[in-house]
């Protein structure tokens, strides 16, 4: 069943900036989609399109199937979990606690509940030191980790990241990636991820390329990765294990395509050991 | 001439209830004309140690000598603005360093701020901007107005328009697609190769202190937890994992095949070396 669906969509900022030129997809409900592309190819402008925080010039979103109007725009928000790519600007609460309350208060959800609830999501991105802290006052992973705390606790059906693990370390990148993908698994929310983290999209079910506002390319990781042309046309980065793959090829050793680099290193052992 | 750091300690929000200690006396003596990566967990002290680089936090305790500059805790710091126009910081967040109505005016603050003239400040500000990979047709649009990648070059031309010999960088390339990451990487060790600027970057990504920075400092709980140049730095990877850091890449491939019964040099960070290498072993092995 289609969760999402976008229909032609078009959207500029000003006569000189046509962010997004007639895009169309459909996300599944319960799917895990990246949508990735260069600096300004219009990814993030999606994502505010997708909540009605932009007004599209022409075309039409569908949420559940119902369509993104003015009317359903409550409707609809109260479905869709949003991250932002700087957690500053969805910061409202002067601590950490509160600021996880206030979405959850939002929801109408019992007072009795809401201490457990900010509990259990503070502990599952590590913050529960810092529920009394000020959130200005956080580092930038941190309050990164706060600010996707407070959208997971609402627990929506569509969850939305906008590049909101960009400042973790990579272990904190890992956990909280893992957190994000247990919880998909479990609750079944769709799940859309704007990245630039080729090992995040091998992960994914679904990806989406983006170049100067259109779609240039959309389908299952393993096939969209290995498209190298059309990758560093788009001024993507090609996965490792693409370029070792091209640079054995020079050595004339030939191996499938693989995208994990666990699949290769299987690969190259076993030629090791055969021969 | 150095940077360095003796017993600095820095406390946010000092004898308040948020008071908060982020920085533990740090000694650190950083090389330059050298690019040198500082990493670690989020919350480290990272952003906090680099931002004494510039005075915009003054340390609680303890000593900085930046260039012909000290600052000392609890003294009175004079000649910042001097100071300032030697080191560029580019934040971690860089829209909060755009503010003008122009990229132009935005790109031509700081020169002007250190006393350059209108013309001066405006080739400089075009030049910076061409550096980062942005064209003139840039100019007259509103800083306000671009993506999260285009803003984060727009600041970062804003420091390259000061010209300044220390360039500091808290995660340039976060939000940068792979591509424009690379070339912003590129850019600073060529500034570095070229003019002999001293880099110092703050960063989580692997790849990039491999193939860009000649140092590693590794900040943990706001202590500086080694200080070593970066080829040592990714020889052990029991040392690696003790940090919790992933390798990169090459190293991880290397690794993992060694582990399965293959013998390459423990000291090769170059792809095309390491499949050369594969290739023969592979092909020997017959």
């Amino acid at each position: 069943m289609k969760q999402i669906e976008v229909k032609n969509l078009d959207f500029s900022y000003d006569e000189q900036t046509h962010a997004v030129k007639n895009v169309s997809f459909s996300i599944e409900k319960g799917s895990y989609t990246t949508i990735i592309g260069h600096n300004g190819s219009g990814k993030s402008t999606i994502a505010k399109l997708m909540i009605g925080l932009l007004e599209k010039n022409s075309g039409e979103i569908f949420v559940d199937g119902l369509p993104l109007t003015l009317e359903n725009l409550q409707e609809i928000r109260n479905k869709v979990g949003i991250v932002f790519q700087n957690p500053d600007n969805q910061f409202i609460g002067s601590t950490v606690r509160d600021d996880i309350a206030f979405g959850l208060e939002n929801h109408c959800v019992e007072p009795e509940k809401m201490d457990e609830i900010i509990n259990e999501f503070a502990k599952k991105v590590n913050m529960v030191e810092f529920l009394d802290s000020e959130p200005t006052k956080l580092s930038g992973g941190q309050k990164q980790r706060v600010a996707i705390a407070g959208v997971l606790a609402m627990a929506p059906e569509i969850m939305i990241f906008d590049e909101s693990t960009s400042m973790l370390d990579p272990q904190g990148k890992n956990e909280i990636n893992e957190v994000i993908r247990e919880l998909h698994a479990k609750t079944k929310m769709t799940l859309v991820s704007i990245t630039h983290d080729i090992e995040e999209v091998t992960k994914s079910d679904f990806v989406i390329v983006m170049n100067n506002g259109q779609i240039v390319m959309s389908g299952k990781p393993e096939e969209i990765m290995m498209r190298e042309k059309e990758l560093l046309k788009s001024n993507l980065d090609l996965p490792f294990s693409l370029k070792i793959i091209k640079e054995l090829e020079k050595n004339k050793i030939k191996l499938n395509k693989s995208v994990t680099l666990e699949g290769l290193v299987d690969e190259l052992c076993q030629l090791n050991s055969t021969k | 001439m150095s940077i360095e750091f003796n017993k600095v300690g820095y406390i946010y929000s000092e004898k308040t209830p948020f008071e908060y200690a982020a920085l533990h006396d740090v000694d650190l003596k950083f090389s330059e004309g050298k690019v040198t990566a500082i990493i670690g967990a989020t919350g480290s002290g990272k952003s906090t140690l680099v931002q004494h680089l510039n005075a915009l936090l003054l340390p609680s305790s303890g000593k900085l000598n930046i260039l012909n500059f000290e600052i000392v805790a609890k003294q009175k710091a004079t000649n910042l603005k001097a100071l300032r126009s030697h080191v560029g910081l580019v934040f971690q967040f860089p829209e909060y360093q755009l503010f003008e109505e122009t990229i132009l005016k935005d790109l031509c603050f700081g020169p002007k701020n250190f006393g350059a003239t209108e013309e001066e400040a405006q080739e400089k500000a075009i030049r910076a901007l061409k550096l980062v990979g942005l064209d003139q047709s840039y100019l007259e649009k509103s800083p306000l107005d671009l993506s999260g990648g285009q803003k984060r070059r727009v600041a970062i031309a804003g420091i390259l328009a000061m010209d300044p010999d220390v360039l500091v960088l808290d995660e340039p390339t976060a939000g940068l697609d792979p591509q424009g990451a690379i070339a912003m990487m590129s850019l600073f060790k060529e500034l570095n190769q070229k003019f002999g600027k001293t880099v110092l970057v703050v960063t989580h990504d692997m790849e990039h202190v491999l193939n860009y920075c000649d140092e590693v400092v590794v900040m943990k709980k706001g202590e500086v937890y080694s200080h070593t140049t970066v080829h040592e730095f990714f020889k052990d990877t029991t040392y690696l994992d003790e940090l919790h850091i992933l390798p990169p890449s090459v190293v991880r491939f290397r690794q993992m095949l060694n582990e399965r019964g293959f013998h390459l040099p423990n000291d090769c960070y170059d792809m095309k070396t390491l499949c050369a290498l594969i290739a023969k072993e592979v092909k020997n092995h017959g």
